[in-house]
């Protein structure tokens, strides 16, 4: 008899003792009844499709969707909550009774289940086992009643069941099952999509998330989150318990004289310091590497797509005569020549051009790079001077030697001006990790496993005839459950049997 | 609803020989084949490999070949027709994998070529995995509906299956000819080892609904649904196509506009400029004609039992087939020939698309608001007199239109087919009872997948960005699919629902899995545009 069938009886049962049902019992048993659950789920899907089709306003391009929308579509979405639906007041209600509907119905189905498991079966009826969805009746002669039912037990030990043997004067039932904890893999589940649920009210309510611009030599204590209301976007300031202070940023590139763009990009690098109570810690971060911190993940974000360059080799002409020498320089540090000139990286520009006398970048492109480096030469006359990648006349407004070299920027290793990191602060990570673990364990266990139940009734007809009556079933897997059935009966006989189903 | 599984099977035990390996010896052969050829692409170098597109062709060649053999198998039963449906699948499938894998070294051959020349690092292996876009994925989905139907080959009452799952694999390879195989460099946040993990569970899932969809159709089938009510629903479902195509312009403007398609340095684009094509947009209306007629004849047929309307309804979907190739024949063979678009471009569209120029040069809508239409449409104008001749038409600049009316015509066609002498393919059918046990098993395993799709996807996302769910379209499209698995497993364990009702659920639950995969990557944004 399956699940369903038994559970039908029993509530046949109950509701011959019990006529009358309070309004409160009422209540639970339509909250716990699969009916409602599926309900819920199939009110969820109606949700989530309708904030599928009509975009939220933390999409990118909502403020030209909603643009595009007409002043009633604005006035009738909005009051529904269309636009963030899944923040809504009924999209909450419908998930928390969702819950509810799982642990009510777990806690109402769960005896039934673990019945198969404490109580077992193993005893049954002529009819009971004629009345399974595979039965069969198996006429045996010349052998003894022991070795009928050991006969029995050994096919059924064949096919991987675990059997027990109740003899009673001439009768015996053999009952043989596995998986009996399949049972309860559903509760399992059910616990673990209340753990995924936890997880998920927890990052919800306790979480929170924000972005950090770093350019190397700049340090930060705040992240900057975004709150959305319809098509206005405004920041919200939070406090880190700990200083981040950016030391280098890198972009490996694809192809090198290609451009900063995402496609060219096989991974952003930051280096940070951080600074709190128990000292400074240096960490990197790269993408698809998050670093962990006190709670908080730090994780690649975006990038300032201002060109920029982590070292620069500069390549000094004594004006004097001599051979040229180069120095690499990193981005915020210095070198010193063996004649005591010191050299400092101080800024890149990718575009150089001069805007009303000031040195700026006209693009974001590497369409003329420029360094500007600040010299100071051995007396202590300082002065910036700016180094070209392309040739510039002595007599330029800028780019003039100085300290008896001409600089000359020979190569450099691009990077963005700064990296943006996002932040985030999830409590509720953990539970929703360990839910979904669970989650796939037990829908594994679930649907590749079965719980097969066969029961063998022997009874001796006459002297050395007996009448085997074979019946089993199974809560899923049944053309595995046919096969073993099937093996199992020939293996009794040793012939051709037909089956009945 | 049926009460089948109450009904008595008597089944000789002898007939169910113990099924070992060898029972999955196509799958074996297919996969290991596979991986061999692989390993010799990655020895023999790319110079004269044949393309993994090449690969693509011929597995598609194969799917549809073994289908005709599936097809004559379940008419005609005969043990070398079964056989040839099986070894072609298992070629197939075979060409199919080895077309991803292939890929998989090209990818890396290309991107390592320019890394190594920079003096670059070697980048790690996995990177180059193909599920970088909606081509591989359509790739990987054909795959995990072929292996699928393989792996229940195993048992050859099943072998049938072919019939339904090849062409609809065939379809997916079909979509994915139209996308086009070019590649180009990997988005630096997909290069993750969940990538793999995730996009192979999607491809996996997929697949299994797809087979399940199958399963569910012919069930229905078996169950005597009459051929009359699908051809209703696959009307509906053509109508419904024709009406979205061409932005709805088949219905209202009585024409059918296929996309521009730009060529610039080599590489062509879709652009949002339409081209008029000539008798495709009548053709289609006659269509949609013949279709409504179909719905209305089979309707009165279904409601009265009126046999004339029947007759009629037939004539009509025949009629509506023909139409229907007719006009895909002529849509194929104008993007094909047709040289000079700019004449055919219809000038109503150029305010929108001045609009979408606008944007394109990083204008915000509340600036593109203020532009006058006038110089909207001058704009447009003026892009069309300039690049004009850079505009081409190009069967990959509609993968999803053309797709959908394949599927229709093909969906057409097999109702059509299913009309034909009904009662002896449903003789050739397994039972209602097995049917029902395996459509149950592959939904069951559909959501298993696709529950470890969300969760990896979950967990990739936050390890990637620090989210893990952002109610992106993609992921809600998945969980709807996901929800509807779940009603249809607990409305069958919890209430007994089994038969008619589980199949309609796998239909709509298949139906939901194919707008997640392709619905929501063309019409709604989100951060799964890549696939």
């Amino acid at each position: 008899m399956s699940a369903v069938q038994e559970a039908r009886k029993e509530i046949a049962v109950s509701i011959e003792r019990k006529p009358r049902v309070s309004v409160i019992n009422r209540l639970m048993n339509q909250l716990s009844s699969v009916r409602f659950g599926v309900t819920l789920l199939v009110l969820l899907a109606v949700a989530c499709m309708t904030g599928m089709l009509i975009m939220q306003q933390s999409v990118q391009g909502f403020d030209k969707y909603y643009a595009e929308l007409t002043p009633a579509q604005r006035l009738v979405y909005g009051n529904l909550g269309f636009f963030d639906i899944y923040h809504t007041w009924y999209f909450n209600v419908l998930l928390m009774t969702l819950s509810l509907n799982i642990v009510l119905s777990s806690i109402d189905h769960f005896p039934r289940a673990w019945k198969f498991i404490s109580q077992k079966k193993l005893d049954a009826t002529r009819a009971y086992l004629l009345s399974q969805k595979l039965n069969n009746t198996i006429n045996l002669e010349g052998e003894s009643h022991e070795a009928v039912v050991e006969r029995i037990g050994n096919a059924c030990h064949q096919v991987g069941w675990r059997v027990r043997v109740a003899l009673k004067d001439r009768r015996a039932v053999i009952f043989a099952e596995r998986g009996a904890w399949n049972r309860l893999g559903a509760y399992g589940v059910h616990v673990a999509l209340l753990v995924v649920f936890l997880g998920f009210f927890m990052t919800a309510q306790y979480g929170q998330t924000g972005q950090m611009s770093l350019t190397p030599g700049m340090s930060s204590s705040e992240i900057t989150g975004l709150a959305f209301h319809l098509d206005q976007i405004s920041e919200t300031t939070m406090r880190l318990p700990f200083t981040v202070e950016c030391t280098d940023v890198q972009q490996k590139l694809i192809n090198k004289d290609g451009s900063l763009s995402a496609m060219n990009t096989m991974d952003w690098l930051t280096r940070i310091r951080i600074t709190d109570e128990t000292g400074s810690h240096d960490a990197l971060i790269h993408l698809n590497a998050p670093l962990d911190y006190r709670g908080y993940r730090f994780f690649q974000s975006s990038f300032n797509s201002t060109g920029n360059a982590r070292t620069i080799t500069l390549e000094l002409n004594p004006q004097q005569g001599g051979e040229p020498i180069e120095v690499t320089i990193p981005r915020n540090g210095s070198a010193k020549l063996t004649d005591g000139t010191e050299i400092e990286y101080l800024n890149f520009l990718p575009d150089f051009t001069l805007q009303g006398g000031q040195a700026d970048t006209a693009s974001d492109e590497y369409n003329n790079p420029a360094a500007r480096i600040g010299i100071t030469l051995p007396d202590g006359q300082a002065k910036a001077v700016y180094a070209f990648a392309a040739d510039v006349p002595d007599n330029a407004p800028v780019g003039a030697p100085f300290g008896g070299y001409k600089f000359k920027l020979k190569s450099f290793e691009k990077a963005a001006t700064a990296h943006i990191l996002s932040v985030q602060h999830d409590p509720g990570r953990i539970p929703f990790y360990a839910g979904s673990a669970f989650l796939i364990l037990t829908l594994c266990s679930v649907f590749f496993f079965s719980h097969q139940r066969v029961w063998a009734i022997v009874e001796e007809k006459e002297t050395g005839t007996f009448e085997v009556v074979v019946g089993g079933d199974t809560n899923r897997g049944r053309l595995n459950f046919e096969d073993r059935f099937k093996r199992m009966t020939s293996s009794i006989i040793g012939q051709t049997v037909k089956v009945q189903s | 609803m049926s009460e089948v599984l109450r009904q008595p099977l008597l089944a000789s035990a002898t007939a169910t020989e113990r099924r070992g390996l060898r029972s999955f010896l196509p799958a074996i052969v297919a996969v290991g084949g596979s991986i061999l050829l692989v390993l010799l692409r990655l020895q023999l170098g790319g110079a004269h490999f044949i393309s993994d597109e090449g690969l693509m062709l011929l597995a598609l060649a194969c799917y549809l070949t073994a289908a005709v053999f599936h097809l004559t198998n379940l008419y005609a039963p005969s043990e070398m027709a079964q056989k040839a449906g099986l070894w072609l699948a298992t070629t197939g499938v075979f060409f199919n994998l080895s077309s991803w894998g292939v890929r998989w070294i090209n990818a890396r051959d290309m991107e390592l070529a320019a890394v190594l020349k920079n003096g670059g690092e070697m980048p790690w292996f996995f990177r180059y995995i193909p599920f970088a876009n909606l081509y591989d994925l359509s790739l990987a989905v054909a795959f995990g509906a072929g292996i699928t139907t393989l792996l229940i080959a195993n048992r050859k009452s099943f072998r049938f299956l072919g019939a339904v799952t090849l062409p609809l694999a065939s379809i997916i390879l079909v979509l994915a000819r139209f996308i086009g195989s070019e590649m180009a460099n990997l988005p630096p946040i997909l290069d993750s080892y969940w990538r793999p993990i995730h996009v192979g569970t999607a491809s996996l899932s997929y697949g299994v609904a797809l087979v399940c969809f199958a399963v569910a159709v012919i069930y229905l089938l078996k169950d005597k649904v009459k051929p009359e009510a699908f051809a209703i629903w696959s009307s509906i479902f053509a109508l419904v196509v024709l009406a979205f195509i061409s932005r709805g312009s088949i219905f209202t403007a009585g024409v059918y506009r296929a996309s521009a398609f730009e060529m610039m340095g080599g590489k062509g684009s879709s652009i949002p400029l339409r081209v008029t094509l000539p008798w495709v947009g009548q053709i289609l209306i006659v269509v949609g004609l013949l279709l409504a007629g179909v719905i209305a004849a089979f309707g009165m047929y279904l409601a009265k039992n009126n046999e004339k309307a029947r007759s009629w309804g037939h004539r009509f979907l025949r009629l509506s087939f023909v139409a229907l190739a007719c006009a895909i024949a002529m849509f194929v063979g104008q993007v094909k020939t047709m040289t000079n678009i700019v004449s055919r471009i219809d000038t109503a569209q150029y305010a929108t698309f001045g609009k979408w120029l606008a944007e394109q040069e990083g204008l915000k809508p509340e600036q593109v608001a203020q532009i006058p239409s006038s110089q909207l449409y001058q704009a447009a104008a003026d892009f069309v007199a300039t690049r004009g001749n850079t505009l081409t038409l190009n069967l990959k600049a509609n993968p999803v239109e053309l797709s959908a009316l394949i599927t229709a015509l093909v969906a057409t066609f097999f109702v059509i087919l299913f009309s034909f002498r009904t009662e002896r393919l449903c003789e050739a059918l397994p039972s209602l009872e097995k049917l029902d046990s395996l459509m149950y098993k592959t939904a069951s395993v559909t959501f298993a997948l696709l529950a470890m799709l969300l969760i990896t996807g979950a967990v990739w996302a936050n390890e990637s960005w620090g989210a893990y769910w952002s109610w992106d379209s993609k992921e809600v499209g998945a969980l709807v699919a996901w929800f509807t698995y779940a009603a249809y497993l607990h409305t069958r364990i919890a209430r007994g629902w089994t038969g008619r009702r589980s199949a309609y659920f796998a239909i709509v639950g298949f139906l939901l899995i194919i707008f997640t995969y392709l619905g929501v990557s063309y019409l709604l944004p989100g951060l799964h545009s890549y696939a």
